[in-house]
């Protein structure tokens, strides 16, 4: 009698032993859910896309908008509209809306680096930009 | 260069600009001996206080070596000097380039014609003892104080001019209410608004060249468009032909499988960067530039021409055959596709 009172005893502690098991699980698993979520919204990363690895892939372009102020803020990202022909370049020129005056002024040819920047004088005259030679984008 | 908009606005738009450079060309010029860089230059190993614009300027180019993972690299000053650029690019320039090809020997004549950029040069050595040190850098924004690894220089060419480009063009769109393009050594920065139809722009070799010199024309509405080139600025140092845009990693003048390339980007610094990391990363530079979707245009020796991100394909019409010398082959092309050429 007090052995069979025994085993039903211990077969009760190993019932209550076995559901605490289950509910810590359950509980260290919400637990790490709710963590991972802190941490997530805290310490945001970077995606997998934006990962950099020379000569393939690079920097990801986050959403566009932010400029060059600091060194944290460097990327590189397209302009807001690509260039497009130049309207000499297109068979229909005159379908190209007419560009408005336009005043320039030309640098002295050579003068690249940044201690040798200055802007010439200006001309006065305003022009409008279809009579006015393109300004020239070339190594330097 | 500046233009704008509206004539009225010239003035104060140039003063605007003229007051910028100034600002810049203290901080950041290699070659003046009172600048902020050259005095940052002389106590290296040390942490100097310097003036706002270099820090600025600094972070800009260390930004732009962590984007490329070290291909725009300011620390690049020592391989520079090594190199022969050591002085003002005229008084190097004066200095340096052999004389016309005519009448001299065929070996001679091919080292003009790499000297002049019609050809890659071969690959040179130019020192073991340079080591990119980017990393090493240390700038302290609040105490604006900057220290560099002993015995490294900054050069901040590859950034400095194309940011003063986008800080000039604001302030010139800024003073004069107006639309402003600046131009600097070919760097263009678009400020405020475009004209109707855009700034028209001749992308070539050289920005010295007459605007009718073999390229192509684009209009550009907004931000910056910026090209590099091996083919310009190159000088001869014992017998050797140098360029300035110098691979980090060999610490030499790179020899790109590019002769030029053209990005336009949301600003001009932007611009910039991609153009000289292009040139470095050879033919890893296409898949790199439409991973990050910008508009780009790629001239390699042949005068093969490869256009990406939306770059408008040169109309086949327009397309120049004129050596850039005006003596050698015609030698510009668009595949027969309409210029969406890839390279091979």
């Amino acid at each position: 009698m007090k052995r069979r009172h025994s085993a039903q005893t211990r077969d009760a502690a190993l019932r209550r032993l076995g559901r605490a098991n289950r509910w810590l699980i359950a509980g260290s698993l919400a637990l790490t859910a709710v963590l991972a979520e802190v941490a997530a919204q805290a310490f945001p990363g970077k995606s997998l896309h934006g990962t950099f690895t020379r000569g393939t892939t690079g920097p990801s372009a986050n959403p566009r908008g932010s400029g060059t102020g600091s060194a944290n803020s460097v990327e590189l990202h397209p302009p807001a509209q690509a260039p497009e022909s130049a309207p000499e370049e297109e068979s229909d020129r005159s379908e190209q809306p007419a560009p408005p005056a336009e005043s320039s002024s030309q640098e002295p040819a050579g003068r690249a680096q940044p201690s040798e920047q200055q802007p010439a004088p200006a001309q006065q005259q305003p022009q409008r930009s279809e009579s006015s030679p393109p300004v020239v984008s070339g190594g330097s | 260069m500046l233009r704008v908009t509206d004539p009225a606005a010239l003035a104060p738009a140039r003063a605007a600009v003229e007051l910028e450079l100034a600002a810049i060309d203290r901080a950041c010029s290699r070659f003046r001996k009172d600048s902020e860089l050259t005095r940052l230059n002389a106590r290296s190993g040390r942490p100097v206080r310097v003036d706002p614009l270099l820090v600025d300027a600094l972070e800009i180019a260390l930004g732009a070596a962590r984007l490329t993972c070290g291909d725009v690299d300011p620390t690049i000053g020592r391989a520079l000097e090594l190199a022969g650029y050591d002085r003002d690019w005229h008084a190097l320039a004066a200095r340096g380039c052999e004389p016309a090809a005519r009448g001299r020997e065929p070996a001679a004549r091919g080292r003009e014609r790499v000297a002049r950029g019609l050809e890659p040069a071969a690959p040179v050595t130019v020192t073991a003892r340079v080591r990119p040190a980017w990393q090493q850098v240390h700038v302290d924004r609040d105490a604006c104080t900057i220290r560099v690894p002993a015995g490294v220089r900054i050069d901040l060419g590859a950034t400095a001019k194309a940011w003063a480009a986008d800080r000039a063009a604001r302030s010139a769109a800024r003073a004069g209410a107006c639309g402003a393009l600046v131009s600097i050594g070919g760097d263009i920065a678009i400020g405020g608004s475009a004209p109707r139809g855009g700034w028209l722009v001749r992308v070539t070799d050289d920005h010295r060249s007459d605007p009718s010199a073999p390229g192509q024309t684009v209009a550009v509405l907004d931000g910056g468009l910026a090209t590099s080139s091996t083919a310009v600025r190159r000088w001869s140092q014992r017998g050797a032909a140098m360029h300035h845009i110098i691979d980090p990693r060999t610490a030499s003048p790179v020899k790109s499988s590019w002769r030029t390339v053209s990005v336009a980007a949301a600003d001009c610094t932007q611009a910039n960067i991609a153009t000289t990391a292009a040139i470095v990363r050879r033919a890893a530079a296409p898949a790199w530039l439409e991973s990050l979707g910008l508009p780009a245009r790629l001239v390699d020796w042949s005068g093969r021409i490869t256009t990406l991100g939306g770059w408008p394909a040169p109309a086949p019409g327009a397309v120049q055959l004129r050596d850039a010398s005006g003596s050698g082959p015609a030698r510009e092309e668009v595949s027969p596709t309409g210029g969406k050429a890839r390279a091979a």
